[in-house]
């Protein structure tokens, strides 16, 4: 497993548009993808689950992937979350 | 009278149309052809999908983008697959459709109902809104259809769901009540889109009225009045026509010039906070950025930006506001804001103390970044530098010095910059203002920031309560001082603007007429406001104000007496 730490730019957190293109992008990789957030662990590729861990601007999160492409997945999810997801 | 928050300014008077979205009623039974109920799921989604993108599409061209995200998420959110395989696990154990669909909506209804956070609460309306309509779709029932209500509607419902407000006709709907929602909820959203009044979130409201009712409402101050008397009823027409014809009247302003009454010309521009905000201002008729605060790119970051991230944030906000000047606040840390990774020490009299200038002139790599990112930026457009909390002129010579030092660096890379690129002064300190006369020598501009010198001028920290009450741009003393800084720098032939508060106060706009400020910059939502305002007053009209103003002893009496001229 590879993880990293990230932090949130989006003035709104992790809300229902941004939440939805970082779902969407990470169903495109095998290995399993987590969210760790406040003592949760949330299943990255479900932007239901994405929303209902309430995670705001400035929030520090750990980044978890497992699995064949875990490096390659771990990858995108930073630069996209690093991007501010089409919002910063 | 019934009290609620006012969702969406205006008025309006008509009659109650009650839509209700109840969850529909369906019957509960064991599938043993789990292959054909999945089918039938299947399908009922599909549709969903296809309906829900042709509303998205119509709200697009109608009411703007912001409104169509909220169905475009609804097909996001139906897409999850953690809550397509809650649903086909529960299919496939038999259970029917709608069971199914009902099950996994509420689960994630009460899972977000249950947070802390506003705008994570106010999903749960758009996952109840996906339940109803699927259930609806498996049952074969019409949606609720809004197009048709007629002509003075009153819209009544729990809440206004997203695919409920799709069909709006907003000719035919004088106002809009619901008994939930809050200010940034979707119905509140569209209802301001859209232009019509709304009333949100009143207490016991569907107990209140029925269908056929007259009601007035008052989206301004956020209550409704049922079966309003026929005095009541003139009186809200009265207000609806004003507030129309007021809106009207600024819209005129949009695309104006800025000019006084007697046709003398005065530049107004826009306080921006992020790059992006800077179209805002174009949207709302400003004529250029009088104020972009550049804290953020440090506060919303771990570490230091890069001079290339500084870079593409001033070039982008020069880009959106399309070549028109862009003052840029160099970083004004310290006093109440802090970022932490820069490890300031806790002050004693944080405003006193190692803040804006006198930091960033202590940490001069860090400000080198910042001036030489600005410089690069310049190449593309009117970016202008400003430089906060000023209290003698050695503070802005080694600005310059620092300005010309690095023009040297970046002409020798070979790098291209404005050449005669303004640096002017934020005038904000008692200090600057006794010594305007020396720094109109050496700035190319002064821009008066009124928050920090009402507060300086008077000594009075305006977050206290106790002294809260001396903070007042009326006082006499600040006045004075207003006064001085502009006719100092209007001697020395340089433009003097106004970027605080105090710019945008109708109030006062007589008296910096008479002064002679040349640039207001206010929030973008207060140009056209503002350009009104100014519209409204001669030079000769507004120096009469403005001596009798002068020879008062207390701002109390300062205020009243503007406030008399201004009505008249």
């Amino acid at each position: 497993m590879v993880s990293q730490t990230v932090t949130v730019k989006n003035e709104q957190g992790l809300h229902m548009r941004p939440a939805g293109i970082f779902a969407k992008e990470m169903t495109r990789f095998q290995s399993d993808v987590n969210l760790v957030f406040n003592g949760k662990k949330i299943n990255a590729k479900s932007v239901m689950n994405i929303i209902a861990g309430c995670i705001k601007c400035g929030c520090q999160m750990d980044i978890e992937c497992e699995g064949e492409d875990e490096t390659e997945a771990l990858k995108a999810a930073v630069e996209l979350i690093e991007s501010g997801l089409g919002e910063a | 009278m019934l009290q609620g928050i006012g969702g969406s300014a205006g008025y309006g008077v008509g009659k109650v149309v009650m839509i209700s979205n109840e969850v529909p009623v369906y019957e509960k039974k064991q599938v043993m052809d789990t292959e054909s109920e999945m089918a039938r799921f299947q399908k009922a989604l599909d549709a969903f999908v296809e309906n829900t993108t042709a509303m998205a599409e119509k709200m697009k061209r109608e009411v703007g983008e912001q409104n169509a995200q909220i169905l475009e998420g609804h097909v996001m959110m139906i897409s999850d697959p953690f809550m397509q395989e809650e649903i086909h696990k529960r299919i496939e154990a038999g259970e029917c459709a709608e069971c199914a669909v009902d099950e996994v909506c509420t689960m994630f209804v009460d899972m977000f109902s249950q947070t802390e956070d506003e705008l994570t609460r106010q999903r749960a309306t758009d996952i109840g809104d996906i339940r109803v309509r699927i259930l609806k779709l498996l049952l074969g029932l019409e949606d609720v259809n809004i197009s048709d209500v007629p002509y003075g509607t009153i819209l009544v419902a729990k809440d206004l769901t997203p695919s409920m407000t799709a069909g709006i006709v907003k000719e035919n709907v004088a106002g809009i009540l619901t008994q939930m929602g809050g200010k940034t909820s979707h119905s509140a959203i569209l209802a301001r889109a859209l232009e019509i009044p709304a009333v949100l979130s009143v207490e016991n409201l569907l107990q209140s009225v029925r269908s056929g009712m007259m009601v007035a409402i008052d989206g301004c101050e956020g209550y409704c009045v049922l079966e309003p008397d026929q005095e009541t009823t003139i009186e809200y027409e009265k207000k609806r026509e004003e507030y129309l014809a007021s809106r009207e009247e600024l819209k005129v302003y949009a695309h104006k010039e800025t000019v006084t009454g007697d046709g003398k010309r005065v530049e107004l521009f826009g306080n921006i906070g992020k790059p992006q905000e800077a179209a805002k201002v174009l949207e709302f008729g400003g004529e250029g950025i009088g104020l972009f605060r550049t804290e953020f790119l440090f506060m919303d970051n771990t570490k230091l930006p890069t001079e290339e991230e500084q870079f593409l944030a001033y070039k982008e906000a020069a880009s959106q506001i399309k070549g028109k000047p862009v003052i840029i606040r160099t970083l004004d840390v310290g006093g109440d804001k802090d970022i932490p990774y820069l490890g300031l020490e806790k002050e004693e009299n944080p405003f006193l103390g190692y803040r804006a200038v006198r930091f960033c002139l202590k940490e001069e790599n860090i400000y080198r970044i910042q001036l030489r990112a600005l410089l690069r930026a310049s190449a593309f457009s009117d970016i202008r530098i400003m430089v906060p909390l000023v209290t003698c002129t050695e503070e802005l010579h080694r600005v310059k010095e620092l300005v010309e030092e690095l023009k040297g660096e970046l002409e020798q890379e070979g790098i291209s910059y404005k050449k005669d690129i303004q640096v002017g002064v934020m005038i904000e300190t008692p200090a600057a203002s006794e010594i305007a006369d020396l720094l109109a020598k050496e700035a190319d501009f002064f821009s008066i920031g009124t928050n920090d010198l009402t507060q300086y001028t008077m000594a009075v920290d305006r977050g206290n309560a106790k002294v809260a009450y001396l903070y007042s741009p009326y006082q006499p003393s600040v006045l004075r001082s207003i006064k001085r800084i502009i006719e100092e720098g209007n001697k020395a032939g340089i433009t003097v603007g106004m970027c605080g508060e105090a710019a945008a106060d109708p109030l006062l706009i007589p008296l910096l007429i008479s002064f002679g400020l040349g640039e207001f910059s206010v929030s973008p939502t207060s140009v056209l406001q503002t350009r009104a305002a100014i519209s409204k007053w001669t030079k000769e009209q507004a120096d009469k104000v403005a001596d009798k103003v002068m020879s008062m002893t207390t701002a109390k009496e300062v205020e009243m007496y503007l406030k008399e001229q201004s009505i008249s």
